[in-house]
């Protein structure tokens, strides 16, 4: 954006130079969508040509409530191709008019394009299958899987709304995964009833991830560690830790694999779609809305909130106040943690019945991508975390539709648009501005 | 670069000196200075001469000493599985043994070294990541067997044998049993990593699955790890989504991860490597036991006691000398596992183990490549009349 930003002295005339397009994010991407619109609509009509259609269903055929949409793929497909090489055309216009009418035009267009990638690219790989696309399923597991994602966020913004950077969900998770579950195995092989065994691992796990973070709090905020030092200290503890554990103790437990029940909540599951996606889930499922919309009040409705994001913000203007800037940044970090340690019960209790080294597979630091995305709010956390899950799901759908790609490019999906996504759509994302920064009391 | 074309000269001489040395006339466990020599010679020439293996001979082993990979002995996989494989054929054939534990990657090399300096005969690695470890090692010591569970060993020194699978012939035979069961004619695979003993299993499955049903709709996914179970129910609740009503899952947690979820919503599921109704349903004692229909059977174990049994009876002839011993149907190496509490009719068992015995006597054919797992010309290759 270096070229943005450059000043003009009164009365030079504007030079519009090729740097001013090509080395800018909106000119980037402007390139980008007219290429692909071009060849959309070049190449559409060889590949979708004699009346190939995408279907989109709400079940599988078996089904009786399905409900299916058959689009025509030729004429969506130039329709998008149409609309990729006007939005490109209209950000170059952006860039080089004067006028704030043609810039707004411009980015709003291209961020249109930008949304539309995915329906395109879905409607593209469907093409032509007789099943089609089972949209239920695919928004039902986008949620599930966004879950960890925007619990682990949702656990990075109350410590860094605080001021503390949390690198360290991560380890969280997976000492909230691995306790959790060991105490769940032993609970059951004690001759515990399942249920009870399952509520109290959960507890064990939310405890897990406050132990941890005790842990953080005390190096970052007491000892005033490098905090990014601190997390990676506990990231690279959990996993040993977690490994010993399950050695010593899950690999000759019998236990076998149960997992959380779902619980269906009545009427509100037969909405059409919205019902099955967000009705029908488990408990740790249900509470990452909970736990969102807690989030939400508590940062910005209440008084805890706003302390919170004062210490976060200028913690030496909040001391004058008489805030107590440690003992917030505690409770903060605290409640971070066990936020943590119950998003690791989704990986091991909740999901799998099992636990495997290592199994929460970095989405701790996806996590923290998706707090970024968010900027910091729990609802951008939340759509940074569905739209990590929509791409995870995604890489499966064009697996199963046989998409000409090999699997390992496929798979990279998710990673890919959290890299685009950050730093193509995103923007500048400011972090609290005391994050990572530990207070000192002046003259102490 | 004078200097060194002469130690290059030396270092030739040397070799060529010290080439006959190894016969199994000389000495049972190798001084340190025919040590030192082979290890350049290994260094040097990687593959050995091919009149090699026709000098080799067996010297009938008396001890043996397993290394796990990481895991233990009572895991339930193949480590497991390799062990009890291990006992059998000490007991049969009165041999010393002991094991080792592996407790991290990095120790490979250190618990072979343990072993070769407590001077067992032979030693047995489990899992395909030793291999490297063991190639390295193995021209050094000549006279001590190295057999690899799971590794693909090829022009190796004759002293070393890999144990492989044909996943696709497990793969085909639980394939056949899922397109006789299921009902909306959609069967579904979710698969860990792509590479050769996975793509095995899924061209296998899907190759059986044709068999029966060439119209039937399969579906599959690979996902890059082996240890995202949450990931593999993810993908099994997708296949279920688009109508699959038999999941196959083949990728270690992963895949036991999507078959618990395909029990859990009632769907019909098949394990991998071992009957899963022992491990991962806790012999019938999670929820969705009674959903297991089979699992696709690798006796581990059975390569194992074959292979220490040759070395016990010193049948060079029998002694795959620095290749594989391939685990095929026709050597009771891959099976399929009973249905246990899930309730499979009898002709299905019935058709089942009549393309078992096909695959054996060689009337049915997988079509799929058995090193590289890809399908081999001219797909659905799958022959004779059922």
């Amino acid at each position: 954006m270096a070229s943005a930003t450059r000043t003009y002295s009164p009365g030079e005339e504007r030079q519009i130079t090729w740097r001013d397009i090509l080395l800018t994010r909106t000119g980037i991407f402007s390139i980008i969508f007219i290429l692909f619109g071009v060849w959309a609509l070049l190449a559409s009509p060889a590949a979708y040509g004699g009346g190939t259609t995408t279907t989109f269903a709400t079940g599988p055929q078996s089904d009786p409530r399905r409900a299916e949409i058959a689009i025509p793929t030729l004429g969506f497909v130039l329709f998008v191709g149409l609309l990729y090489v006007g939005g490109g055309l209209a950000g170059v216009a952006g860039l080089v008019s004067e006028r704030a009418a043609w810039k707004r035009a411009g980015a709003i267009w291209l961020v249109l394009n930008g949304i539309l990638i995915i329906p395109t690219i879905l409607v593209m790989a469907a093409a032509g299958t007789p099943g089609g696309i089972n949209v239920v399923t695919l928004l039902q597991i986008s949620v599930r899987l966004a879950t960890p994602v925007t619990m682990g966020a949702l656990a990075g913004i109350w410590c860094e709304r605080a001021g503390v950077v949390n690198i360290a969900i991560e380890g969280m998770m997976l000492a909230g995964a691995c306790f959790g579950f060991i105490t769940f195995t032993l609970l059951l092989g004690a001759g515990m009833d399942a249920k009870s065994a399952q509520f109290l691992g959960v507890m064990a796990a939310v405890f897990s991830g406050w132990v941890m973070s005790v842990l953080h709090a005390w190096l970052a905020i007491n000892f005033k560690i490098d905090q990014i030092v601190s997390g990676t200290v506990i990231n690279i503890l959990a996993l040993g830790l977690t490994s010993f554990a399950r050695r010593e103790v899950l690999l000759s437990s019998e236990a076998g694999r149960e997992t959380l029940q779902p619980i269906v909540l009545p009427i509100l599951s037969d909405i059409p779609i919205l019902g099955p996606v967000l009705f029908e889930g488990r408990p740790i499922f249900y509470s990452m809305f909970a736990l969102l919309i807690i989030t939400h009040i508590v940062l910005y409705y209440t008084r805890w909130g706003l302390r919170t994001r004062a210490v976060g913000e200028n913690p030496h203007a909040a001391d004058t106040l008489g805030i107590n800037v440690q003992r917030m940044r505690w409770i903060n970090v605290m409640i971070g943690g066990m936020i943590a340690g119950l998003a690791g019960a989704w990986f091991s209790l909740e999901t799998s019945g099992t636990f495997d080294d290592g199994m929460t597979g970095g989405r701790g630091f996806i996590a923290l991508a998706a707090m970024i995305f968010g900027k910091w709010t729990p609802v951008g956390a939340f759509s940074g975390g569905l739209l990590f899950g929509f791409s995870d799901v995604l890489g499966f759908t064009f697996q199963g539709l046989n998409v000409p790609v090999p699997s390992q490019f496929v798979q990279m999906v998710p990673y890919v648009t959290t890299i685009i996504v950050l730093a193509g759509l995103v923007g500048r994302a400011t972090a609290p501005k005391a994050d990572g920064v530990p207070y000192e009391k002046e003259g102490k | 670069m004078q200097r060194f074309t002469i130690g290059l000269l030396l270092i030739l001489i040397l070799l060529a000196a010290c080439a006959p040395a190894p016969t199994p006339t000389s000495a049972p466990t190798p001084s340190d200075e025919a040590t030192e020599v082979a290890t350049e010679a290994a260094t040097e020439a990687p593959t050995p001469e091919a009149s090699a293996s026709s000098e080799f001979a067996l010297t009938p082993i008396t001890s043996v000493c397993l290394i796990t990979d990481v895991g233990t002995i009572t895991d339930g996989t193949f480590n497991q599985f390799a062990y009890e494989g291990m006992v059998r054929a000490v007991q049969d054939f009165s041999l010393d043994s002991t094991f080792i534990e592996t407790q991290a990657q990095t120790d490979y090399q250190a618990n072979i070294t343990t072993c070769l300096n407590e001077g067992y005969d032979a030693i047995v690695t489990v899992g395909f990541y030793f291999t490297d470890t063991v190639l390295a090692l193995a021209p050094q010591n000549p006279d001590v067997l190295f057999i690899g569970v799971d590794q693909v060993i090829e022009n190796a020194p004759p002293n070393v044998v890999g144990i492989q699978f044909r996943e696709d012939q497990a793969g085909f035979i639980v394939g056949t049993m899922a397109a006789l069961m299921t009902e909306s004619n959609i069967v579904a695979g979710v698969y860990g990593v792509d590479m050769p003993p996975v793509v095995k299993f899924r061209n296998g499955f899907e190759q059986g699955a044709r068999y029966i049903n060439p119209e039937i709709g399969l579906l599959g996914v690979y996902i890059d790890d082996f240890q995202a179970p949450d990931r593999g129910a993810a993908a099994a609740e997708q296949f279920i989504g688009e109508g699959a009503d038999v999941v196959f899952g083949a990728g270690g947690p992963t895949g036991s991860g999507a078959i618990v979820f395909g029990a859990s919503v009632g769907v019909w599921v098949i394990g991998v490597d071992q009957d899963e109704y022992f491990t991962t349903f806790g012999g019938g004692e999670t929820p969705g036991a009674d959903r297991l229909i089979t699992s696709a059977v690798k006796r581990v174990d059975n390569g194992v006691y074959h292979l220490l049994g040759v070395a016990a009876a010193g049948e060079t002839a029998n002694w795959p000398a620095g290749s594989s011993y391939v685990l095929e149907v026709a050597n009771d190496g891959i099976t399929f596992a009973p249905a246990h509490d899930a309730a499979v009719p009898s002709e299905v068992t019935e058709r089942v183990t009549a393309v078992l015995e096909g695959l054996r006597d060689g009337s049915i054919t997988t079509g799929v490549d058995p090193v590289s797992g890809q399908l081999l010309d001219g797909e659905a290759e799958a022959t004779a009349a059922p």
